[in-house]
């Protein structure tokens, strides 16, 4: 009778299954590198495999490849939302670079704007207004696509304000007040689904301000805190 | 030889270029006989379809590692069930005398016609060379092989030391890769 040498048998039983658990473990990361280990448990796997032939099939649950799409589809959409900041990122250096002379304020806000715009269509015209004290960083940041009609908020470099809330508003001459666009400390918030037209025209047209309010947002549907933050549309890409 | 059915080998060289519909074709014709293969060794059903929704979505992410040179399609989906099952099980450290109750009951199901996987004759000739070995080595062999049990869990299914299985699963894998290969 043949013997096994080390390699087979540690093939052999790898593939059997009756290795040890950290035995196991420890030949699954070595067949990696270890080419002669890696054929060795091809073979086997080989030379047993035929032996399924003997097991009974049982359906899976109807769901179950329902299941595998969503969690196929959900990997590819990860892989092109990477794909996509890749390209951002890409986009946002060529800007950067054409921005070199101009205002370090622009240069920051459009190179923030192109990591962040993940929702904005390219073919789209996009605005990004620059929320800023006049002399800090800026502290938020409006971003429109007039394409696809979305406006989103993003707090940027906004300082923490405890028991406090940001408010954005909207202020424009042809509207008798200032509309209130929604309140964020931190992270984005859409502000929408807003339809073309009008109302994308005043967004156009207007400016922003941040005011501090008490948590919940300001209880007059007006500003009551001090106004921080202040801005304009410009005209984000050619 | 017969050639081997070659659907499987053009369905998986299609998942592997991102072919969805070949995908849910290979899964139609593979999944019973996979789960069966995980149930047999996890004794859950929860348990067996988590791993094969994990296998199958391996399968879609590695086709383009397949290499038909080397392995059936069924032989490499089977080895990534089972591994990752194998896996599972010494994880939960699976009980080996599991109540078999479970598994009784669980319904069946034909043969999908492209599932006839493996070549006949690789079957039989791997059927008459485990026949060739002591009975109780037989069973040893499939136990661990096709019910997942470990060292351990023969040891005290045939009341020997651990030592002494492994020394006879050597023996015995040595013996049937003696009679494959004649």
């Amino acid at each position: 009778m043949t013997e096994l040498d080390d390699i087979d048998g540690l093939a052999a039983e790898y593939v059997l299954g009756t290795l040890p658990r950290d035995e196991r473990l420890a030949v699954a990361e070595r067949r990696a590198a270890d080419k002669a280990l890696d054929k060795a448990i091809a073979a086997w796997e080989r030379r047993l495999s035929p032996m399924i032939e003997t097991v009974s099939p049982v359906a899976p649950s109807p769901n179950l490849y329902n299941k595998i799409r969503a969690q196929i589809g959900l990997s590819q959409h990860v892989v092109s939302l990477r794909a996509r900041e890749q390209q951002l990122a890409r986009r946002a250096a060529r800007w950067r670079n054409a921005f070199v002379g101009a205002s370090a304020l622009a240069a920051c806000a459009v190179g923030v704007l192109g990591y962040r715009e993940t929702s904005f269509r390219q073919d789209g015209r996009q605005y990004v207004a620059v929320l800023h004290s006049g002399t800090d960083k800026p502290a938020f940041l409006l971003t429109l696509d007039t394409k696809t009609s979305t406006c989103v908020i993003t707090a940027v470099n906004a300082p923490p304000q405890p028991e406090k809330i940001y408010q954005v508003w909207m202020v424009n001459d042809q509207m008798p007040k200032p509309k209130s666009l929604g309140m964020l400390n931190e992270g984005e918030m859409n502000v929408m689904p807003m339809a073309p037209g009008p109302e994308t025209d005043l967004l156009m047209n207007a400016s922003f301000a941040v005011s501090l309010e008490p948590m919940g947002g300001s209880p007059t549907g007006l500003p009551t805190g001090p106004v921080l933050f202040t801005g304009k549309l410009v005209q984000a890409t050619p | 030889m017969p050639p081997r059915n070659p659907r499987l080998d053009q369905l998986l060289a299609a998942v592997a270029s991102g072919d969805e519909a070949a995908f849910a074709e290979l899964y139609q014709a593979t999944s019973s006989k996979l789960l069966g293969v995980a149930l047999r060794i996890l004794r859950s059903r929860e348990v067996a379809e988590e791993v094969l929704q994990e296998a199958y979505f391996k399968v879609w992410e590695r086709a383009g590692d397949f290499n038909p040179d080397i392995a059936a399609p069924m032989t490499w989906m089977a080895a990534i069930v089972r591994n990752r099952a194998l896996d599972e099980a010494r994880r939960r450290v699976i009980r080996p005398t599991a109540d078999e109750t479970e598994l009784e009951n669980l319904k069946s199901d034909d043969e999908h016609p492209i599932a006839a996987l493996e070549r006949a004759e690789d079957v039989e000739r791997l059927m008459r060379c485990l026949e060739g070995l002591e009975p109780d080595k037989q069973q040893m062999v499939r136990l661990a092989y096709l019910d997942g049990m470990s060292r351990e869990a023969l040891a005290k299914r045939f009341d020997r030391p651990e030592g002494t299985i492994k020394t006879w699963l050597h023996r015995s894998l040595a013996q049937l890769r003696g009679c494959l290969e004649r």
